[in-house]
């Protein structure tokens, strides 16, 4: 599903990712740790196509297409959603209108017909009482006033609305309590399936006992050190990532 | 004697000859003001940028050249936009029977024009003060043509707005219109006026109108002003408020138009448990230069104001925004709040704010605040990355800034009709 050859990227003419590859097939989970700077946001901007993130050398083929060729918006459109590390709030916007525009248009990019307010009312209430959220929340600007577990949850709620095949989940573990990190977990597992794939990142091992990896890939500056099963995870979280580094 | 501006020197040419044609001139009480205006005008002139006030503002492409009143055409008014069966209408500063509606009105409240009350003799209405240093307001005393006259007796109260329309048309030449509009609520009258400037994009042209406010005991008047010019237009507008105690002013203005635009208002707030609302959105492109200049003064204890204030700007537009609050000694228990926003669309368009707390009280509650700043890269990315074009996340962005400021105006009908003007506006982000 998703091809990454030999990426290098760079912010603000500063060099962060360093050739970069990795492959990730439909129905498998991926998981990328490492200590911070490592070049773990950058990764999950440049594949969801964040401005001031410039790619220098490398290709990424998304479903056999060049994915760095699209526009944010296209590549959501063609399945792929970032779940932010840190949500971002916009005043004036309903949380409701937001979902609404979002969902018609994807639909709108993939030729399918747009749905009206009461179809869209009847699905996202559907999703919302699947994760547990208030529908409350569908009202209140988005993001605005959240807090942390809220807002994560409100990424969950946009994967499982929109339904994409390829999930990017930044640091979803970072400001979460544990039942609020199981939570967001078990609506990420919700959407587990042999058609789609998931690209987790995250500094820390907890996440990863909720939404158990297929892989596990170490990167440290800029580069994949290391990459194995779900025990480098744990292996990770006892020796730490400094003992990696200078071995 | 110093050099007058052209302009100031056209209207003192003029004068003479006006005099003795513009409405009232059989009048001597009318006379005298007229005098007493052009007396001001001639020893103030146009303020130049060296004047405090006038800092951020620059008049020179006003006063280097703009000519005379013009006969007043009635065909290719627009149609109104905005649905009520109360409106009045002037045309090139003269009111238009023809294109007004004003029966219906309820007993007690008349619409009438300023030129037949003058005529008429009826001057009582009409106030100048001799320490009035506002150039433009001299001018309009000397000049004043034509305007509305709105008076509401004791307890009286309409359900549909009042759309007053002040439309500029293309002829030979530029235009100078000097309407002078005077309001006077009764005790506990309430109703809501609409006010729109519009003209023919390409015809230059210099409004001048001054509106004189006078609110009586728990009277409420909700004003809505839609300054929607043509884009070479002059709009120099002075609308002064005096509010007793208990009543209720609210305005808000929408500027869309003009070349250059000054929307100066005063409120003066004279009685206790009155409240005092300013609010607006500017939304400029081009060269436009919008600037909104409020003095706020609570001259008796307990009462309150507020203040939202929103500008749009792209291309190379310019804002100002220069908001007072003055508390005079012993006015305590008051409150006043002011906040000023800007979201500049480009980065060659520029405002400058000045926010001022002039303050003789110790007991008083008063904030303000002041941004400008682009639109936020991270809440675009945010919804991009949900599968929304750059375009349409701008505008929801936009729309977004602009939304709770539009949610105080309390009409219904007047803030869906602004929603639609700003939405156009939008449409050419």
């Amino acid at each position: 599903m998703l091809k990454i050859k030999n990426l290098h990227a760079t912010v603000g003419g500063k060099e962060i990712l360093k050739g970069i590859t990795l492959s990730i097939k439909a129905g498998e989970v991926h998981a990328v740790m490492g200590p911070n700077g490592a070049g773990k946001s950058t990764l999950s901007y440049v594949l969801a196509g964040r401005d001031g993130y410039e790619v220098t050398a490398g290709e990424v083929l998304y479903k056999g297409e060049d994915l760095l060729a699209l526009s944010p918006d296209e590549r959501a459109a063609k399945g792929i959603i970032l779940a932010f590390q840190y949500p971002v709030e916009i005043p004036g916007v309903a949380s409701a209108t937001f979902l609404k525009t979002a969902y018609n248009a994807q639909r709108k990019y993939r030729g399918e017909p747009e749905v009206d307010a009461m179809e869209f009312l009847k699905l996202i209430r559907e999703k919302t009482k699947e994760l547990g959220i208030k529908d409350d929340m569908l009202k209140r600007a988005v993001n605005v006033g959240f807090s942390g577990g809220e807002k994560k949850r409100n990424e969950v709620l946009q994967m499982s609305l929109l339904e994409p095949d390829l999930m990017l989940l930044d640091e979803t573990d970072s400001g979460l309590d544990i039942d609020a990190l199981k939570i967001a977990a078990e609506g990420v597992n919700r959407l587990r399936s042999p058609e789609r794939a998931a690209l987790v990142i995250t500094h820390y091992q907890r996440l990863l006992d909720y939404i158990v990896p297929d892989f596990v890939h170490v990167l440290a500056d800029g580069r994949i050190v290391k990459s194995g099963d779900k025990s480098l995870a744990l292996e990770l979280e006892e020796k730490g990532y400094a003992a990696l580094s200078a071995a | 004697m110093k050099n007058l501006t052209p302009l100031a020197q056209t209207y003192l040419d003029r004068f003479d000859a006006a005099r003795d044609s513009l409405p009232g001139h059989g009048n001597p009480a009318v006379v005298s003001l007229r005098e007493s205006g052009f007396a001001r005008f001639k020893a103030l002139d146009f303020p130049g940028r060296k004047v405090e006030e006038w800092r951020f503002t620059n008049l020179s492409p006003l006063t280097k050249g703009i000519g005379t009143t013009e006969t007043a055409k009635t065909d290719g008014v627009p149609a109104p936009e905005f649905k009520t069966p109360h409106i009045m209408t002037f045309i090139n500063g003269r009111f238009s029977e023809q294109e007004s509606s004003l029966g219906g009105l309820p007993e007690g409240v008349k619409l009438t024009s300023l030129a037949a009350e003058l005529d008429a003799g009826n001057d009582r209405l009409l106030i100048d003060e001799a320490d009035d240093k506002r150039a433009v307001v001299a001018l309009n005393t000397a000049f004043m043509e034509d305007g509305f006259v709105l008076t509401a007796e004791e307890g009286t109260s309409i359900a549909e707005p009042i759309l007053i329309r002040f439309v500029s048309l293309p002829g030979k030449g530029a235009n100078a219109h000097h309407m002078r509009n005077v309001i006077r609520l009764g005790k506990t009258a309430s109703l809501t006026l609409v006010e729109e400037h519009v003209g023919t994009d390409g015809h230059a042209y210099f409004a001048n109108p001054v509106t004189d406010i006078a609110l009586e005991d728990g009277a409420r008047l909700n004003h809505y002003k839609l300054q929607a010019e043509s884009d070479t237009a002059f709009h120099l507008a002075n609308t002064d408020t005096k509010l007793a105690a208990g009543a209720v002013y609210e305005n808000f203005a929408l500027t869309t138009g003009a070349r250059l635009a000054r929307n100066e208002m005063e409120s003066r707030i004279a009685g206790a448990g009155a409240t005092s609302i300013l609010n607006g959105a500017y939304l400029i492109r081009g060269m436009q230069h919008a600037d909104t200049t409020t003095l706020t003064r609570h001259l008796v204890p307990e009462n309150e104001s507020r203040q939202i204030y929103k500008g749009i700007l792209d291309d190379e537009a310019q804002g100002v925004f220069q908001g007072k609050i003055q508390i005079v000694p012993d006015a305590q228990q008051v409150s006043g709040d002011q906040l000023s926003r800007a979201l500049l669309l480009s980065d060659r368009a520029s405002v400058a704010v000045k926010p001022e707390l002039e303050i003789h009280a110790d007991d008083v509650k008063c904030s303000h605040g002041a941004s400008s700043g682009e639109l936020d890269e991270d809440a675009l990315f945010y919804l991009q990355s949900r599968g929304i074009e750059e375009k349409a996340a701008r505008k929801m962005l936009i729309d977004a800034f602009l939304a709770d400021v539009l949610e105080e105006i309390s009409d219904e009908a007047v803030r869906d009709y602004f929603a639609d003007v700003s939405a156009r506006w939008m449409e050419g982000v």
